[in-house]
């Protein structure tokens, strides 16, 4: 861990994130790394989620990140570590919120996560003094200071109640446009993410999508546009379905992604190819 | 008075004579015998009396000594009734023997033959002797099968008796090849979707590469593998014998099959029941049992490392060793490993449509379970995922004998050359397959780090492989394609 100590913003204080006026009782909060003053993003949902929502929650981190529009999401399992995962992996600024003191990072299994974030120029946020340790009951609470935080707020997999559920609520009535990516009606991952597109949430077909949406928005300026959507699209494609598209055998399909994988045109994830955007 | 006839015990899967010799002398009456027998063996004194008073025939009233010779190779189980009968009557002289016989058998009470385990070591032994031998008829038309044996079969004591008699003007049994068909061969047409793993399937086959299947519950990694034996070449008969006689020596009652075993040990199993072992005697285990054939360990992270590192050995060299007080058995044990592994504790890490309920380090730690080395065995390993719905609609795939002419074609390319392309070292790869700096994909893939120089060397085995299958030279497509086919753990 970075032994930097954390410092104390009032809102009085320059520096004093604008987004938290939005809350009733602007709280101080503690802060280590460095705080972007560029919109940020919130990318929020459940623990329990699914391989679709990882890759999602990843390829958003990746997108945002090459337009320096910081991640904010809770460093909890699941979405939020992918999220963090996917902008920290394009060292992009993310800014993660705990629940609990600075000096008490939970989970454990994301404290390497957390540090690369810091190392990338991200910053991590609480409103509770050290030594306050992670209790469950604090995490609702956290995750007003993610909705207060974020100028939009993308719901990648929730389920129909939960932290995330809250976030977007909260960020809705606080006049954040809410996204949410839309699911199988029958996944537990996913009901929660159809429910808040039924209730008004904007529908997001990917993250290529996303910033088309978010860059029509006050403040979101994109300095360039990304990579164009490529082929295959950034939340993969099934080696298995590969025949069928492009009217060959298995054995071509595999030597045509083995030769482009090894160009650096594509990476491979269990049975599934990923393009492998920035790399030129 | 004395006469012997010859019998058969199985060690290390191999047919061992055994003389069973009996005198009987004028002292008072008594029955002995001697030769290490095991407890089943030492009651064949009590089956044998009875069985041979209620064929009608009388029991000496004399001095009654049995002897299995050699004397300090253990004995066990039933099958010495018949030649220990046969060999009292002869000693006797209430019949007379032909100079060498082979008889095999446990006897009833009532005088009937009961089929053994050991009834293809006698053919065997025939075979090689060319002497005639007495089993069951209940299996006798199944192990005539044995080239060059002379098989009599006997329902009961007294059949066996009168066929003595007449010295043996019956003709022998006829081999019976209906039963060499193969039992129901799974067709791999029966597998929806899974296309890769299909092709990985084609190419463990045709090149004898261990294949390592990698994937959450429900993906149908069992039931793919279970296809592999059907894609391998038939087995030829003298292999099918080897392979009945290990089965034999186990204890295990069965046909002789050209259909290249299947053996999948539950990772329960003890480390005896997967390499071999036993008390006393040496019994074979799954990897012998699984020889010329495929072994299949489902759940291999679930098996204790210790135990899968016991293989490494036997798959190097082929066979195992196993030693008793007493006797050493050298079982073969050339098999072709298929192991599959849901990717954590919970199954479900990379699904698409279930939540992995497994915390990151949990996921790593389970991966850590089976060793490096053992990884490294596998030249093949691909990631099997659920089926979608849309699969079962599809259009069937290629079946089983399609793909199976397609392996023996790669097969022969091979042995013609050298050996199986799994069995190809380095230096062997140089002639036949493209050199490491001659593939642009593998020296990038080296310079990312993404694979070792150990790794380099599968690929290129693997490459060769799918080159065979279209009876091509290694090129770049063989190579790009083999390196999509590994990794997966």
């Amino acid at each position: 861990m970075t032994i930097e100590k954390s410092r104390k913003l009032k809102f009085t204080l320059p520096g004093y994130p604008v987004g938290l006026f939005d809350l009733e009782n602007p709280p101080p909060i503690y802060v280590r790394g460095e705080l972007s003053e560029r919109p940020m993003v919130a990318v929020v949902g459940t623990r329990k989620c699914t391989r679709y929502g990882i890759d999602l929650a990843e390829s958003c981190g990746r997108t945002l990140a090459e337009l320096d529009w910081p991640v904010v999401s809770g460093l909890a399992r699941g979405i939020d570590a992918a999220a963090h995962r996917g902008m920290v992996s394009k060292e992009g600024r993310g800014v993660a919120v705990l629940g609990s003191g600075l000096d008490h990072i939970y989970p454990r299994e994301n404290v390497s996560l957390l540090t690369q974030l810091l190392d990338c120029g991200g910053a991590v946020v609480s409103e509770y003094p050290d030594a306050t340790p992670p209790d469950r009951w604090r995490f609702p609470a956290r995750n007003r200071i993610i909705a207060a935080l974020a100028s939009a707020v993308v719901v990648v997999e929730s389920a129909l109640t939960g932290g995330s559920q809250i976030t977007a609520v909260l960020a809705a009535e606080m006049g954040r446009p809410v996204f949410a990516f839309p699911g199988d009606v029958d996944r537990p991952a996913s009901v929660g993410t159809n429910r808040l597109i039924r209730d008004g949430a904007i529908p997001v077909l990917g993250s290529e999508d996303l910033v088309a949406e978010l860059s029509l928005l006050p403040g979101f300026d994109s300095g360039h546009v990304p990579r164009s959507a490529m082929n295959p699209p950034s939340s993969g494609i099934a080696i298995d379905d590969l025949p069928a598209l492009w009217d060959c055998s298995i054995s071509q399909a595999l030597s045509r992604i083995g030769e482009a994988e090894a160009k650096g045109e594509l990476r491979r994830e269990g049975d599934r190819i990923f393009p492998e955007t920035g790399l030129n | 008075m004395y006469a012997s006839t010859i019998s058969v015990a199985l060690v290390g899967g191999e047919a061992v004579p055994v003389q069973v010799e009996a005198h009987v002398g004028r002292a008072k009456e008594n029955f002995r015998l001697s030769g290490l027998p095991d407890t089943a063996l030492r009651e064949a004194k009590d089956r044998v009396r009875v069985a041979i008073n209620s064929s009608g025939i009388e029991f000496p009233h004399r001095d009654v000594t049995i002897n299995l010779g050699p004397a300090d190779l253990p004995k066990r189980g039933s099958d010495y009734d018949l030649p220990i009968a046969i060999s009292i009557l002869a000693a006797d002289r209430q019949i007379r023997l032909p100079p060498k016989v082979v008889a095999v058998g446990e006897l009833a009470l009532d005088g009937k033959v009961r089929a053994g385990a050991s009834s293809l070591g006698a053919a065997v032994l025939s075979a090689r002797l060319e002497v005639p031998c007495l089993v069951a008829s209940e299996n006798a038309a199944e192990v005539a099968r044995v080239p060059g044996s002379m098989v009599f079969a006997v329902d009961s004591l007294s059949h066996a008796v009168s066929i003595l008699r007449q010295q043996m003007e019956f003709d022998p049994v006829l081999a019976d090849t209906s039963k060499s068909i193969d039992p129901d061969v799974a067709d791999i047409a029966d597998v929806k979707g899974q296309l890769v793993a299909r092709r990985a399937l084609e190419i463990a086959a045709a090149g004898g590469h261990h294949l390592l299947f990698f994937g959450p519950p429900g993906g149908g990694k069992t039931m793919l593998a279970r296809r592999l034996p059907g894609l391998l070449p038939r087995l030829d008969d003298r292999a099918a014998i080897e392979v009945a006689l290990i089965r034999a020596s186990a204890g295990i009652h069965g046909v002789v099959s050209n259909l290249p075993p299947f053996r999948a040990p539950h990772h329960s199993a003890t480390r005896a029941a997967l390499v071999g072992g036993g008390s006393g005697h040496p019994t074979p285990g799954e990897i012998s049992l699984a020889h010329h054939g495929v072994l299949f360990l489902d759940e291999l992270a679930e098996f204790p490392r210790a135990h899968l590192d016991a293989l490494r050995q036997p798959l190097e060299e082929g066979r195992v060793l196993i030693s008793r007080q007493g006797v050493s058995a050298d079982f073969p044990s050339r098999f072709q490993l298929v192991g599959a592994s849901n990717p954590c504790p919970c199954g479900y890490f990379g699904d698409r449509r279930k939540p992995c309920s497994c915390a990151d380090g949990v996921r790593s730690r389970y991966r850590r379970r089976v060793s490096g080395p053992m990884l490294d065995r596998f030249d093949l390993s691909v990631w099997v995922n659920r089926v979608e719905v849309a699969d079962f609609r599809e259009d069937v795939g290629e079946s089983t004998s399609l793909i199976s002419n397609r392996v023996s074609g790669a097969r022969t390319i091979q042995l013609d050359r050298h050996c199986l392309n799994r069995d190809l070292n380095g230096a062997q790869l140089d002639q036949v397959a493209m050199k490491t700096v001659d593939s642009a994909a593998i020296v990038a893939n080296l310079e990312k780090g993404a694979i070792t120089a150990r790794g380099a060397v599968r690929v290129r085995r693997v490459a060769r492989t799918i080159a065979d299958l279209n009876g091509e030279a290694v090129d770049e497509v063989h190579i790009s394609e083999a390196l999509m086919l590994r990794g997966a753990w």
